[in-house]
């Protein structure tokens, strides 16, 4: 996409314009009546329509449940069901850089049509945001700021700092103000002013903060996230925060759950941490402490306390310690981290937890 | 109000007032009967409120009525009785009426109910529940259950069902069966558990309770746990603020714990975070 910008290439099919300069200030200006395609400035279209800003009184006359047509002269269509906002991610500043974590439930009208979506999307090295809002716009809006930021890149040899990339995000969706795009996005990165955290979205509104929490589940991690937050928290505590909160929010919300996506962003970059299943961590604070058990003894990861322990690892070919296997014999996929000391990563095929009994040994 | 009820009084003679037979129809101060008699409503004449109300509360159209609960209270069971916390932000639109409002109302000294929602639904409501449990008191010579109570709230709201009112509340207490906390709704739903929080505050309530609750809890923690969820609450919610009141339910009655004022909660909390 932006490379293609930058080497000249010729018209293909696929990319009519491809040849032409994007200018980042013509993005936010109002591009015109052309009907086919969005006119950043007219230059280079993205292929997709845009409503027809040109004529205000249209847009004011137009109901937010009513878009407008691209085509003008044509009537709006209404659309045809609610568009769902559900979610949970959270994101916040401390002494090691910028943590971001978020669900992994994707809803749709009251059913769950993906448990496994991704809602923290990398922009480039020093800059994930997560999404909040209709996963669609903002996938293809993370993509389209992604091109941009290149695009800065590319022309003036130094990176675009958090806080531009959020007033280019936000200049961008102005545009579409009134209509169904919802996009609500923090951008956490790390620039030459250090950590940065910006939260955007569709409507305009565009902070600068600490802390913020956006999504339908965003009410139950602001008061767990409130009671432990602090900005001189060590890496393990601001990881165990994040991934309380984020299963506190599943736990009351019904448009949030699955497993929770770790992402922090230092000097060096971002980093995924991991992506941790919030199934049992629910079984785990019902009963207290639960042994998981590999099928070939390879390894016992003990889920205790407030955050998550490895356990002593048994021998290669020792005994598991869980005596009942589970009806099915499927296990779940499971990523372990542990309070005041190393992360680690990996698969266990692990039994679920039975509460308290059936030869499961408990703590 | 009970005691003029058992003594039979009643402050006008129905079949001799102006409309006759038909005055039965007429708005009465006394309207909800615990089983006896007729059943009335007490509504104006000739007004359908459920289908009046509908378009406004449930439909499409551009105008709708917002019936929200603008509190936080919450309430937890736990091995030594019941927690009651509440706000006291009491809001109008967008104007705060007062801040030392009082949610919870005593009925007696085993029973306490929360208020959330309309002001002055909860309030009323309540107060007919506070008679209904004493009629029951003297004419049965025991307390009411707090499953009774809660039954009795119940089944006034589904009576109104879709007229507009506007209430959530919860019924504690300590009865025969031991410690006792009913949600009661202002559509009629009527749930028992353990732990419980209303008002537009409440998810931000449930957050700090969910990662603190434990039935093994003692006191002192389960005062700090309703005391922390409320401010919380109070610090994050635009309609909840005031002082958190706090009651403890215990076998021989309810005491009242502490009226703290979030302000100086939230900044206790902040000093002891750094």
């Amino acid at each position: 996409m932006a490379l293609q910008d930058i080497c000249r290439q010729p018209h293909t099919p696929a990319f009519p314009y491809s040849h032409k300069w994007n200018d980042p200030i013509s993005l936010a200006l109002a591009g015109g009546d052309t009907n086919t395609v969005l006119g950043w400035g007219g230059s280079a279209p993205l292929p997709f329509y845009t409503p027809f800003s040109a004529n205000p009184s249209l847009r004011a006359q137009t109901p937010n449940r009513a878009p407008q047509s691209p085509i003008p002269g044509r009537a709006g269509v209404t659309v045809p069901f609610e568009l769902a906002h559900g979610t949970t991610t959270l994101s916040f500043k401390f002494q090691g850089g910028v943590i971001a974590a978020a669900d992994t439930r994707s809803s749709c009208a009251g059913y769950v049509e993906c448990p496994t979506a991704q809602k923290v999307i990398p922009i480039h090295s020093h800059l994930v945001g997560t999404t909040s809002g209709t996963s669609a716009d903002c996938m293809l809006w993370k993509r389209i700021l992604s091109r941009e930021c290149r695009l800065y890149q590319l022309r003036s040899s130094a990176p675009l700092p958090v806080r531009g990339a959020a007033r280019l995000l936000a200049a961008a969706l102005a545009r579409f103000k009134g209509t169904e795009l919802c996009v609500a996005a923090t951008l956490c990165g790390w620039d030459r002013a250090g950590p940065a955290l910006h939260y955007v979205y569709s409507d305009g509104t565009r902070l600068e903060g600490q802390l913020f929490s956006v999504g339908s589940g965003s009410p139950y991690a602001y008061s767990v996230l409130d009671r432990e937050y602090r900005f001189d928290m060590s890496v393990p505590e601001a990881y165990a925060l994040a991934r309380n909160a984020v299963y506190h929010a599943t736990h009351r919300d019904a448009y949030s759950g699955g497993c929770v996506d770790l992402y922090h962003v230092t000097e060096s970059g971002w980093r995924k941490i991991g992506r941790d299943d919030l199934l049992p961590v629910y079984y785990q604070k019902k009963g207290g402490g639960v042994v998981l058990g590999s099928e070939g003894g390879r390894c016992c990861v003990v889920l205790k306390g407030e955050g998550w322990c490895v356990g002593s690892p048994l021998e290669q070919g020792g005994e598991p310690v869980l005596t009942t296997s589970h009806p099915g014999g499927g296990g779940w996929v499971l990523t372990w981290g542990c309070v005041g000391s190393e992360v680690g990563e990996g698969v266990v095929r692990g039994f679920p937890p039975h509460g308290g009994g059936g030869g499961v040994r408990g703590f | 109000m009970a005691l003029l009820e058992v003594c039979g009084y009643r402050d006008e003679d129905r079949s001799a007032g102006p409309l006759g037979a038909r005055g039965r129809f007429v708005d009465r101060s006394s309207h909800f009967s615990f089983g006896v008699k007729t059943a009335e409503f007490a509504v104006p004449v000739g007004v359908d409120p459920q289908a009046f109300l509908s378009p406004y509360t449930a439909g499409e159209g551009n105008v709708r009525i917002h019936l929200n609960h603008g509190t936080t209270t919450l309430a937890f069971k736990f091995q030594h009785g019941v927690v009651v916390a509440v706000d006291s932000r009491a809001s109008a639109g967008n104007y705060i009426d007062s801040k030392d409002a009082n949610k919870v109302i005593e009925i007696n000294p085993y029973l306490l109910g929360t208020m959330s929602g309309s002001a002055a639904d909860c309030q009323y409501w309540e107060r007919l529940l506070a008679k209904e449990c004493r009629l029951f008191k003297l004419r049965n010579k025991e307390r009411i259950s707090v499953c009774a109570a809660s039954k009795l709230l119940s089944n006034m709201m589904c009576e109104y069902r879709g007229m507009g009112l506007s209430m959530g509340s919860m019924i504690c207490g300590w009865d025969k069966q031991g410690p006792g906390l009913y949600y009661v709704d202002d559509d009629g739903t009527r749930l028992s558990g353990q732990l419980f929080s209303t008002g537009c505050g409440s998810s931000y309530a449930y957050g700090v309770v969910d990662s603190g609750y434990r039935y093994e809890l003692s006191v002192e923690e389960a005062y700090d746990l309703g005391r922390r969820a409320i401010a919380h609450a109070t610090h994050r919610d635009a309609y909840s603020g005031g002082v958190v009141n706090l009651y403890h339910m215990r076998q021989d009655g309810w005491i009242k714990i502490c009226k703290d004022d979030v302000a100086e909660l939230i900044h206790q909390y902040a000093l002891e975070n750094k």
